[in-house]
């Protein structure tokens, strides 16, 4: 194994899109997006509502022909394919069963419509059936099933076709808080043992946050940052993404001696990076508990100094409403024109 | 609601007992009027008229012609209705939406009118002759034959069906064909086991309703078709009215009806089928 | 590729345009007769032009009574019909009663049972009820032309209303009756309308029955069209034709496309 062929297959992506880009009812939906998602990688599309995240990902699975642009799977251009011969499936929002076909049968179809002999179909259905632990369902019609069984019948139904590609388009958005963790940790201990490039779709931040290997956020039909979840978190390239991934206080102006004032750009400051004592010390000002609210594990604070008010979320001992003390910024992050300049560390 | 079992379940069954040879009551007058009345003969009545019937010629070769036209047409409305469902669906230019429109004309078009306009269109010297002479061609004359019949069958079954097979088709979601698309089956596969099945009520009761409506028609054969043989339905008015016979024409009529009660029970069956897996739903 | 789809295009376009041409091909015909001095066969178009057998048909006391005549019994069927069956299909939409499906049924039997055949075994009915020949005869033989429509549409429209919107109404101090007119009957009126629509339809095109039951002494127009067809130059027929149809037509305004097929279709499965 020589160094250029090791170079060579880490640099083949299992999915590029160049430059894609397309306009619905007139109006550019996505905008010339580009994007590289690392062999056997999961990863996740993350955004707010109506940013083009389903459009997107019906560009890559073929649904969509976008106006301009690339979809390269594997190293292979797709782009002229139509679905049905794209390595790629899809789990969809709603699950997409058929009402009129057992489990089984919907989870062979894939394999039926390519002609795969009985014996291999029944093999590698039970096979997948196993996987998601559905076995005993695989005679059930989808109404009788429950929506996690849906959700697996679903996922099993892409599995089968062993996709060189695995989309999901908000897979569990119909899930209940507690399935939704649940079967998202099953989704990624199959995923992982399989290795199979996926895509989540997901505007939601702790989704795409805990199962993902690496985020891309998007904003406006474009991708703000494509980062691993902690870097994300610890470096939002953009202010929008500094908002949508968590949360942060923000205010325009800079960071001069522990305090914000007036100044070019736009300071962002994460709630846990705001630290509040009774005792004076260095970069701390002088501040007031205006009100506490319980948010479960920790505690949310606001605090009132003379330059800002901050939102400050604290575990351990809570000051009581009306406390003085002092509040200090312990880490901020420094924007000019909506990009980060540098995280401004308070010192310690 | 007695009102509506009285208005029609009454004459029927009044009608039944005329076909079994009951000549009393309300059917008195009709009897006394009426030619070839075969009488009771039993506590239940008399098959004597229904056999009457079987043994003539002229009536089997009614209820044969009248056989073949609801079948023909028929299967002619449902593949057509199914072609449009299926462009109205999976198309959705300007001309699907243009075809969806202009094909619940007739609908809307009294019966008498659509059968003396297709008269004057395929009749003999109707716009389909003219095109056909003026291309040096010699067109046949349809009408006073059962293609004529057929013809105007479909014209005027085809809007109700291709509403009921469009809507259908257009309540399956997107989703459920994408998905289809998306494990990689073609679009004449994902027509047959996806969108067909899912459509299959409402193919029924397109079904249902047009092959009913055609066994019973009147006014189609009655200006369309050939004398001898012709459709049941004609046939019953002339017995009725022209001979003077109207214990075959009721006779008749029950023909027609035994037919359409077993397309009924197909069509109830397929609605019970279908509120049952909704309800599982 | 490109071409196989180019070729699809074109093939989905001419079996369309096929279909149209189907369709409309004989209205359109038919149509241009009424406007036509005279018509050589094989000429696509007429003679000559002319209005002059419109007022032939407006002159003629015969035809322009059968126009009011319909004019008049229609709508008057409609309304009984409404009568009746509105509550009917109420009950059957929102009740639950024994016999329910069996009466449903058994409406449907009695609908596939030919026509011509109830007429004939009616015609008994009211020959025994001196009904032959007079108008109250002609509504009840039309009436029953309608009463499919008049009771499954609504019926279903009543059993879609979901039963939350009435309880939140009520739960807002809405009183039974004022729920049932606010809501129940507004969510209902599209299906309504389109059953009133297809009543009306059933109601004015009817000609068997009322021939049979009306004939020689009233004619509406279907019936007169009979006549017509054997009496009278083909262009006369085609302007009785144009004039028959005119209700239809302010009817297919009224009422859009897409509102009927989806309540149509829903209208006709029994729960
Ligand atoms: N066929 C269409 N015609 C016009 N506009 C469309 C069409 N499809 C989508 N859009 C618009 O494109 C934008 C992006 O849609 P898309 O479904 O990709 O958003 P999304 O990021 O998936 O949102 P969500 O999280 O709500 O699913 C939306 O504003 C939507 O209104
Ligand atoms: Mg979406």
């Amino acid at each position: 194994m020589t160094e250029g062929t090791t170079t060579m297959a880490d640099t083949t992506p299992g999915l590029r899109l160049a430059a894609l880009t397309k306009s619905l009812g007139g109006r550019r939906i996505v905008d010339s997006l580009a994007l590289d998602v690392h062999p056997g990688e999961m990863l996740a599309l993350l955004g707010p509502s109506g940013c083009g995240k389903t459009t997107t990902l019906r560009m890559i699975a073929g649904f969509l022909s976008p106006d301009a642009g690339r979809v390269e799977i594997a190293g292979r251009d797709v782009t002229a394919l139509g679905p049905e011969r794209r390595p790629s499936a899809m789990v969809f929002q709603q699950y997409a069963l058929w009402p009129h076909m057992t489990v089984f049968r919907n989870v062979a179809y894939p394999l039926r419509v390519r002609g795969v002999d009985r014996h291999e179909i029944t093999r590698r259905v039970d096979e997948v059936l196993a996987l998601v632990h559905l076995t005993h369902h695989r005679d059930s019609r989808p109404a009788q099933i429950s929506g996690g069984e849906q959700q697996r019948v679903a996922l099993a139904r892409a599995l089968v076709q062993q996709p060189d590609l695995l989309l999901l388009d908000e897979p569990l958005s119909n899930l209940d808080a507690k399935l939704r963790v649940q079967v998202r940790e099953e989704i990624r201990t199959l995923q992982r043992s399989l290795g199979i490039t996926t895509i989540i779709v997901t505007h939601d931040q702790d989704e795409a946050l805990s199962i993902s290997d690496r985020i891309a956020v998007m904003h406006d039909g474009r991708i703000e940052q494509v980062s691993t979840p902690s870097e994300l978190y610890a470096r939002p390239a953009t202010e929008f993404v500094a908002q949508f991934v968590g949360s942060v206080n923000s205010y325009e102006g800079v960071l001069r001696d522990g305090a914000v004032r007036p100044g070019p750009g736009t300071i962002a400051i994460r709630p846990e990076h705001i630290e509040f004592r009774l005792e004076a010390r260095d970069g701390a000002l002088p501040a007031v508990v205006r009100s506490v609210v319980p948010r479960g594990h920790f505690h949310e604070v606001v605090l009132e100094r003379e330059d800002v008010t901050l939102r400050a979320y604290m575990t351990g001992r809570i000051p009581d409403e009306g406390t003085r003390g002092w509040a200090r910024v312990q880490q901020a992050l420094r924007y000019r024109d909506g990009h980060l300049q540098e995280v401004v560390e308070g010192q310690a | 609601m007695l009102l509506i079992i009285g208005f029609i379940g009454f004459p029927i069954a009044l009608s039944l007992a005329l076909t079994l040879g009951f000549t009393g009551g309300l059917n008195q007058i009709i009897a006394l009027i009426g030619q070839g009345i075969r009488p009771a003969d039993h506590w239940w009545g008399t098959m004597a008229g229904y056999q009457a019937l079987f043994s003539d010629p002229r009536f089997n070769g009614d209820l044969q012609q009248t056989i073949i036209v609801t079948v023909v047409s028929t299967i002619v409305v449902l593949v057509l209705s199914l072609a449009i469902a299926l462009i109205v669906r999976l198309h959705r230019g300007r001309i699907a939406q243009l075809l969806g429109a202009i094909i619940v004309v007739p609908m809307f078009v009294p019966v008498v009118i659509s059968a003396w306009a297709i008269h004057t269109f395929y009749g003999g010297d109707g716009f389909v002759r003219s095109v056909a002479a003026l291309l040096g061609l010699q067109a046949p004359t349809l009408t006073s034959t059962m293609w004529a019949v057929i013809i105007g069958s479909v014209w005027t079954s085809l809007p109700f069906a291709s509403l009921l097979v469009t809507s259908g088709m257009q309540s399956i979601p997107d989703a459920l064909i994408d998905a289809a698309r998306d494990a990689g089956a073609p679009m004449s596969r994902i027509v047959r086991t996806i969108m067909l099945p899912l459509a299959s009520t409402q193919l029924i009761i397109a079904t249902t309703f047009t092959s009913i409506g055609i066994l019973g028609s009147f006014t189609i054969p009655y200006f369309l078709g050939s004398n001898q043989p012709t459709m049941l339905g004609v046939e019953i008015s002339n017995f009725l009215n022209a001979y003077n016979r109207p214990q075959q024409a009721v006779a008749m009529a029950f023909v027609i009806f035994v037919f359409a009660a077993g397309i009924a029970i197909a069509y109830v069956r397929a609605n019970l089928r279908g509120s049952a897996t909704e309800a599982r739903a | 590729m490109n071409a196989r789809r180019a070729l699809r295009e074109i093939g989905i376009g001419a079996l369309a345009i096929a279909l149209m041409a189907f369709i409309l091909g004989p209205i359109l015909w038919l149509g241009a007769h009424a406007f036509a001095t005279s018509w050589t066969f094989p000429r696509l178009s007429a003679d000559g032009w002319t209005t002059h057998w419109w007022h032939e048909v407006f002159a003629d006391s015969a035809l322009a009574g059968a126009i009011r005549t319909s004019l008049l019994i229609t709508p008057v069927v409609v309304l009984i019909s409404a009568v009746i069956c509105l509550p009917a299909a109420y009950a059957i939409g929102r009740h639950s009663f024994p016999g329910r499906r069996l009466f449903l049924i058994g409406m449907f039997a009695a609908n596939a049972f030919p026509k011509i055949g109830l007429f004939a075994s009616l015609a008994a009915l009211f020959y025994a009820m001196n009904l032959m020949g007079t108008v109250i005869g002609i509504v009840i033989v039309q009436l029953l032309g309608t009463i499919v429509f008049m009771t499954w549409i609504p019926a279903s429209a009543f059993a879609a209303v979901p039963r939350s919107l009435e309880e939140a109404a009520r739960d807002a101090g809405a009183s039974r009756l004022t729920v049932f007119r606010t809501i129940t009957l507004r969510l209902a009126m599209p299906s309504i309308l389109v059953a009133v629509i297809m009543s009306f339809l059933a109601s004015f095109d009817e000609a068997q029955g009322s021939y049979l039951v009306g004939a020689p002494n009233i004619y509406t127009m279907p019936t007169e069209m009979y006549a017509l067809v054997e009496n009278y130059p083909i262009q006369v027929a085609a302007v009785f034709s144009i004039l028959l149809s005119v209700p239809s037509v302010i009817l297919i305004g009224l009422a859009r496309q897409h509102i009927i097929g989806g309540r149509l279709a829903e209208g006709f499965q029994i729960r």
